[in-house]
């Protein structure tokens, strides 16, 4: 962890970049207008790099996720935007067809399908939100692995494929022999363990993982993070692990994105998000977890509701529901900036740390906390409960 | 014994806990302590078994054993967090004390009276007192009904409002008291119309629409974005202290129940594990299964490399392990473990567990099922 005032940019960031993700739009069309689910987001993914992408629905997390894969159907459409893929200079695996030289990034989203096929699942792996629905019930584990070996290595003999198929089991905790179960004879643990088995079929460098842990209890979705680290640290693949769990990712990534209507707010690294979050939304998601130890006090959560991304609020979308709102959010959208000459890695979309807006120190936590409780005093139910602490 | 103390017991936990315990009996807003008043409702020796329906000559019907032998109270102004993961049985406890499945065994009481199964009109008696809160509000709310429609029911159905502009006068109120301001916009507004936390509150305000005395919540926020979790749990929490209510707040996040709840019990695959002010449950915990449960929960402030084990998975409840549930995971198991199930063990200021390592458990204080009133150990459940 470096020290506040440390020279050096973070370590995570000096690792070369995998995925580049450029002003990437998508919008959705839809009988009442446009929606613009994903707006200018920019991102990178460091080679072996865990990258949180965290907001709550309707902020863009999966269509980014998707849209990286190039997933998206109709009516959802990318408007702009490049995502950009650096081959790693020592590559031995198959590269796409048409492949430029080494060092030299492929556009994703102008691949053709021929070139798309090449790369999913072989350099590109996504692991969705229900392992229910993610396996097919009629076939056994060994043909649904098999399958992807098939597919993408003809030339792999039949005996191969099964030794693979066990193997990779193996890797991810299932014992071998669960080969010839079928979905259903596991249980929600094992089968979404097994999915991540099926993404590691082909050794990829990227995994998406689309809240892989969400419809888990929570014995059973700490084994399979584990096991997410354990296997990266093994493989050194770079995830990009979709939640709207923000706690976990504290715990997990090593680099946090965070989205709120369709625009990303902040990336930090955990250390810098967990000591200093600079937007107001993030200290408010960051404080919107009861905790387990400490002083048991009243938190105030966010006020109001995400926005209906058809009509998001001119400004910054956050404004309505930000405590910290001041006269240029209502009206000028934050560009994403550094947010201290500290942290010139803290991406920030918030005029607080725009010299032409705001003048004066940066907030602090203590800034936030008080304005979040301002706030809450002055809604109904702060002042409900204020009547109810009188009466005691 | 005093090994066995030891094993389970982290020392340093414990002094850093009891610091934090201190801090927290200054904490006004969570002003607790032992409860001053007797329970609203007590559900005691609660036990459900769902038949399999299994047909053929020969076959040996199963059931699923949801729910075995659990005991608990509920306080005006004061909520019980039950805590587990899914198949726990802590859904099925708060059906039960809905009375929306027929006890297998084991009596409720309600303001110290044995609750008896005489028909219709005497359901809907009880549920004037006891009502329910569901998970999704999105499934919650008729879709083609507004809110006007959806809380004009339960006001009818009980006699709260005499006539029509009462009647709107009674909603607005409720609006107001879940925060749906402004009222007079809402009171039209259509399901299709409002985001989860609005749902969720029209929802609370249906419940309110009885005048209970006893609510019972199960995962009342888990489908809500985070971001507005806390403040439902902020309205529930006001709601408790404004009228008095008893609460059952059921819950797979730890950290939630200790927010919301003065009061906690761990479930386990239909067995009651561990129970006793909130805070010293999380921050003491006695169980194998409890500290298995609290190891898992995110938590940021954990050390990077804190220690985490887990064996096997949540057992079948049609053929539930013997004895305690939880023996073949648990690191401490003894033999006795596989043989029966331990009684309630006393570890003081309200703190309990069913565990051997702690005792056999003999100091059983909970009361006994009255012999009388078997009128709701009703026959082999049908719901």
């Amino acid at each position: 962890m470096n020290a506040p005032n440390a020279p050096q940019v973070a370590p995570v960031f000096s690792t070369t970049n995998i995925l580049e993700i450029r002003n990437l739009s998508v919008e959705y069309a839809s009988s009442s207008g446009t929606v613009r689910a994903l707006n200018n987001v920019s991102l990178a993914l460091g080679r072996g790099q865990i990258l949180g992408l965290a907001g709550e629905s309707g902020s863009g997390k999966t269509t980014l996720g998707h849209a990286i894969a190039r997933l998206l159907r109709p009516p959802a459409a990318i408007t702009g935007g490049q995502v950009l893929y650096y081959p790693p200079d020592d590559s031995h695996r198959v590269k796409p067809p048409n492949a430029p030289g080494d060092g030299q990034p492929i556009d994703i989203l102008q691949m053709s399908g021929k070139q798309l096929r090449a790369v999913r699942w072989s350099t590109l792996a996504i692991v969705f939100q229900s392992a229910m629905n993610a396996l097919n019930p009629v076939l056994r584990l060994s043909s649904q692995i098999g399958d992807v070996l098939k597919a993408h290595r003809p030339e792999m003999a039949a005996q191969e494929r099964r030794e693979r198929a066990q193997e990779l089991l193996k890797f991810v905790g299932i014992s071998p022999d669960r080969i010839k179960s079928y979905p259903h004879e596991l249980s929600g643990g094992m089968r979404q363990r097994a999915i991540i088995a099926i993404a590691l079929a082909l050794s990829p460098e990227i995994i998406i993982m689309d809240e892989p842990t969400t419809a888990l209890d929570v014995v059973v979705q700490r084994e399979i993070l584990l096991e997410i680290a354990r296997l990266r640290k093994r493989f050194n693949f770079s995830v990009i692990f979709i939640t709207h769990d923000l706690s976990l990712l504290l715990e997990l990534a090593d680099k946090i994105a965070i989205m709120y209507a369709g625009r990303l707010v902040e990336t930090a690294t955990r250390a810098e998000l967990k000591r200093q979050p600079r937007h107001p939304y993030s200290y408010g998601m960051l404080h919107s977890f009861p905790t387990l130890h400490g002083p048991r006090r009243r938190m105030t959560g966010i006020p109001g509701s995400p926005p209906d991304l058809r009509e998001t609020p001119a400004g910054c979308a956050f404004h309505p529901r930000c405590p910290m709102a001041f006269a240029p959010c209502a009206t000028i959208l934050p560009q994403i900036r550094s947010s201290s000459a500290e942290t010139p890695q803290q991406l920030v979309a918030c005029h607080l740390y725009d010299s032409t807006h705001a003048s004066g120190p940066l907030p602090t936590n203590a800034d936030f906390g008080a304005r979040y409780e301002e706030v809450y005093a002055r809604s109904s139910l702060g002042t409900r409960r204020a009547v109810v602490e009188d009466a005691r | 014994m005093s090994a066995e103390d030891t094993s389970v017991n982290n020392a340093s936990d414990t002094t850093s806990a009891n610091q934090q315990l201190a801090a927290l009996s200054l904490a006004a807003d969570f002003a607790s302590g032992p409860p001053k008043t007797p329970p609203v409702l007590e559900g005691l020796h609660l036990r459900k078994h769902f038949p399999l329906r299994q047909f053929g000559i020969g076959v040996t019907s199963n059931v699923v054993h949801a729910v075995e032998d659990a005991t608990l109270a509920l306080y005006p102004g004061r909520a019980l967090a039950l805590v587990g993961e899914s198949g726990s049985g802590k859904s099925t406890i708060a059906r039960m004390l809905a009375r929306l499945y027929t006890l297998t065994s084991g009596v409720l009481r309600f303001e110290g009276k044995p609750v008896t199964n005489d028909g219709r009109a005497a359901l809907r008696e009880y549920r004037r007192h006891v009502q329910m809160i569901f998970q999704d509000p999105f499934s919650s709310l008729n879709p083609i009904h507004s809110v006007r429609y959806h809380l004009s029911r339960p006001l009818r159905l009980y006699n709260h409002a005499q006539s029509k502009r009462q009647e709107t006068d009674k909603i607005l109120t409720l609006l107001d008291r879940v925060s749906l301001s402004p009222a007079e916009q809402f009171i039209q507004k259509y399901p299709h119309q409002l985001s989860g936390g609005q749902r969720q509150r029209v929802a609370i305000a249906q419940a309110l629409a009885v005048r209970p005395k006893v609510i019972l919540a199960d995962e009342p926020v888990s489908m809500l974005d985070v971001s507005i979790r806390l403040d439902i749990l902020n309205l529930m929490s006001a709601l408790k202290d404004e009228e008095r209510l008893a609460f059952l707040f059921i819950t797979h996040d730890i950290a939630s129940a200790r927010y919301f709840a003065e009061e906690t019990m761990i479930m386990y695959a239909g067995q009651v594990m561990e129970g006793g002010p909130s805070d010293v449950v999380i921050q003491q915990p006695k169980h194998p299964y409890t500290q298995l449960l609290i190891s898992a929960a995110p938590d940021p402030d954990r050390p990077e490399e804190a220690p985490f084990q887990a064996h096997g998975e949540i057992p079948s409840l049609i053929t539930p392990p013997t004895g305690c549930r939880f023996h073949p995971r648990c690191p401490h198991a003894m033999p006795v473990c596989r043989e029966r199930f331990p009684g309630r063990t006393n570890l003081g200021n309200g703190h309990w567990t069913h565990c051997f390592l702690y005792g056999e458990g003999n100091d059983d204080t909970a009361p006994a099922p009255p012999s009388a009133s078997t009128s709701t150990t009703a026959s082999a459940g049908h719901s």
